[in-house]
């Protein structure tokens, strides 16, 4: 799966943000109703290079807006944007960020490898290094079977595969992922969950969006939550995710009731009330149980709470 | 400068790709080239009483109508049709997204796009042409048969008269003068410039509109008074003193504004036989390429304030 070569960011070493907004709002008039839409609302950011940044948040909220006006797709209203420095509509700035869009669709006619080699030309990638360039992406994201296919044949996780390579095709510094596991089945989303994390590795910036918290919590360094265009809170997964009223003692064998009464009067002895003590199975979330169950090969085997 | 040219050349092929592999297209063309080859067919139906000579001078213009006319029409429906989704089927497909996310100027993807079409329409008319070429020669053939018939060429009683000899001669030679006119190539230029013309006011009208239909009509509409505007011109200025300020104020803004088509109806006076001289022919040429920059100038600006 990760065959591919990926270069060493070379802005990791920089010393500016990969991403800087500052007071960034897009409004749309709405003429005919005589109001004014606020996609955003003077969004402030600061993203690191090498950082892993989550934009979650409602259908609406902003989250969209926030990368078309990073990628100069569109002319924010007011506030400011730049990345790496450079004005986000500059030659200078794509040659260094690659996109990935919601629900991508390419040009039909095209096959995953004709749809590569264009995107790759469009970057200046040319001649031997190309063709290699599209060998390692397909390989990447394991489009072999659809090398020789039209896209209007692929199904909607195979377009968003072709879209990841096509992002990559020009090995950029910065990656907009808007919402990348949209339509992709919970392998093939562990798959580009995998890939971010390798890019990251690499020194790699990934801005991405989401709907699926659970991802976001296992690759994102920092999220910020959107609402009606507004950037409502902000911080590490680890600040925002921990909660200061508690402590958990994992066990990884089972422990049966006479185990558990000993650790009551362990704990009661050191001053923690009865009550405050609460005994569970882990529990898996129904993807990990899917990817268990897919990965691990598991045959049609079921299993209720009535099984001996 | 150079790289800026080769990503206009990627994606005016990629332009072109699209439109041939395009099924309403190709229906289109096959059908137009069928039609052209038909003109052999129709020319069959002559008016009675007609001599050798006049017979085949009726059929011989006929063809030359009826293929120049089937290139025409059938080009102005391609120009038309296939210019008229260019950018609000990118805009509909968002794949306009994954080229401007790449280092690619709007210019670039505008003049591209337009740049396809232009090969497209030269593909077209070229193809068409060499069917319209063949027809002539096969209806050269056909004179050329009705004249050796109707003097008995290659019978024992072949070159007992002279004057018979002569006049078989003349004949021939004016087929070949009928059929081998250099001023074909004249005509079939002066189609293509309009066809580009066409191609040009499409391409200005789609920077702004945001629907197919709406550019076809509007486009068509523009036609139709480029073709009107001098009929016009001639019926009010021809009263000399009669016209009114704002009949000349309103007739040279629509001069100024749309492009005068009536003027490549000299293409009829090719048909006809008159001769044209090769100076007209390239004035025409070059009011056609003027007007296009103004027409690519506006829709440049036009497209790179609009809002995707």
């Amino acid at each position: 799966m990760m065959k591919i070569r990926l270069m060493e960011s070379s802005a990791v070493a920089g010393s500016t943000f990969a991403v800087e907004t500052v007071g960034l709002t897009k409004r749309y008039p709405m003429a005919w109703k005589r109001k004014i839409l606020v996609a955003l609302d003077h969004l402030d950011l600061q993203i690191k290079p090498g950082e892993v940044y989550g934009l979650l948040g409602p259908n609406g909220s902003g989250k969209s807006t926030t990368l078309k006006l990073l990628l100069g797709l569109i002319v924010p209203s007011d506030g400011e944007a730049r990345v790496f420095g450079l004005p986000p509509d500059s030659l200078e700035a794509r040659r260094r960020v690659g996109f990935l869009p919601e629900n991508p669709y390419f040009y039909a006619f095209l096959n995953g490898d004709e749809t590569l080699h264009f995107y790759g030309k469009l970057c200046g990638v040319t001649g031997p290094a190309l063709k290699k360039r599209v060998d390692e992406l397909i390989d990447l994201v394991g489009l072999q079977n659809g090398r020789e296919r039209p896209l209007r044949s692929y199904s909607k996780g195979m377009l968003q595969r072709i879209g990841l390579a096509q992002a990559l095709i020009h090995d950029p510094d910065l990656l907009f992922l808007d919402e990348p596991t949209a339509g992709v089945d919970p392998l093939g989303s562990v798959q580009i969950r995998d890939l971010i994390l390798r890019l990251k590795k690499m020194g790699k910036t990934v801005i991405f969006s989401s709907h699926l918290l659970e991802q976001v919590q296992e690759v994102a360094d920092r999220v910020a939550i959107f609402s009606l265009g507004k950037k409502v809170l902000e911080g590490s997964l680890e600040s925002l995710l921990t909660e200061n009223h508690g402590t958990q003692i994992h066990l990884s064998s089972e422990l049966d009731a006479a185990g558990q009464e000993r650790v009551r009067k362990l704990l009661g002895q050191a001053g923690i009330a009865d009550g405050a003590v609460r005994f569970s199975r882990p529990h898996l979330s129904l993807e990990q149980l899917y990817l268990r169950t897919v990965q691990g090969g598991v045959g049609s085997t079921t299993k209720d709470s009535n099984s001996p | 400068m150079m790289s800026s040219l080769y990503r206009i050349i990627v994606i005016g092929r990629n332009t072109l790709t699209e439109s041939l592999r395009q099924k309403v297209l190709s229906v289109l063309l096959i059908f137009s080239l069928v039609l052209v080859c038909c003109s052999v067919y129709f020319s069959g139906i002559a008016t009675p009483g007609l001599d050798a000579a006049g017979l085949f001078d009726e059929q011989i213009k006929f063809v030359k109508d009826f293929g120049c006319g089937a290139i025409g029409l059938f080009g102005f429906a391609i120009a038309l049709l296939s210019t008229a989704q260019l950018i609000p089927q990118e805009l509909q497909t968002r794949t306009i997204y994954t080229i401007l996310a790449k280092p690619v100027r709007r210019s670039e993807f505008l003049l591209g796009k337009f740049f396809g079409i232009v090969l497209l329409l030269a593909l077209c008319v070229a193809l068409m042409s060499l069917a319209f070429v063949g027809t002539l020669y096969w209806q050269e053939w056909q004179g050329i048969a009705l004249v050796q018939n109707v003097y008995g060429y290659g019978t024992p009683s072949w070159h007992a008269d002279s004057i018979s000899v002569g006049q078989y001669n003349h004949e021939i030679d004016l087929i070949d003068t009928q059929v081998r006119d250099p001023q074909l190539i004249e005509a079939v230029l002066l189609i293509f410039a309009k066809l580009v013309m066409t191609s040009g006011i499409a391409l200005l009208i789609s920077t702004f509109s945001t629907s197919t239909i709406f550019t076809i009509v509007t486009t068509f509409m523009i036609y139709l008074i480029g073709h009107l505007e001098s009929t016009a011109r001639e019926v009010w200025l021809g009263r000399g003193a009669e016209t009114s300020i704002w009949q000349s104020g309103l007739l040279g803004f629509i001069s100024l504004l749309i492009p005068d088509m009536n003027s490549f109806t000299i293409v009829d006076e090719i048909l006809s036989g008159n001769h044209v001289p090769w100076s007209h022919a390239l004035n025409l040429l070059a009011y056609a390429n003027v007007y296009l920059i103004i027409l690519l100038a506006l829709s440049i600006v036009i497209f790179d304030y609009r809002e995707l």
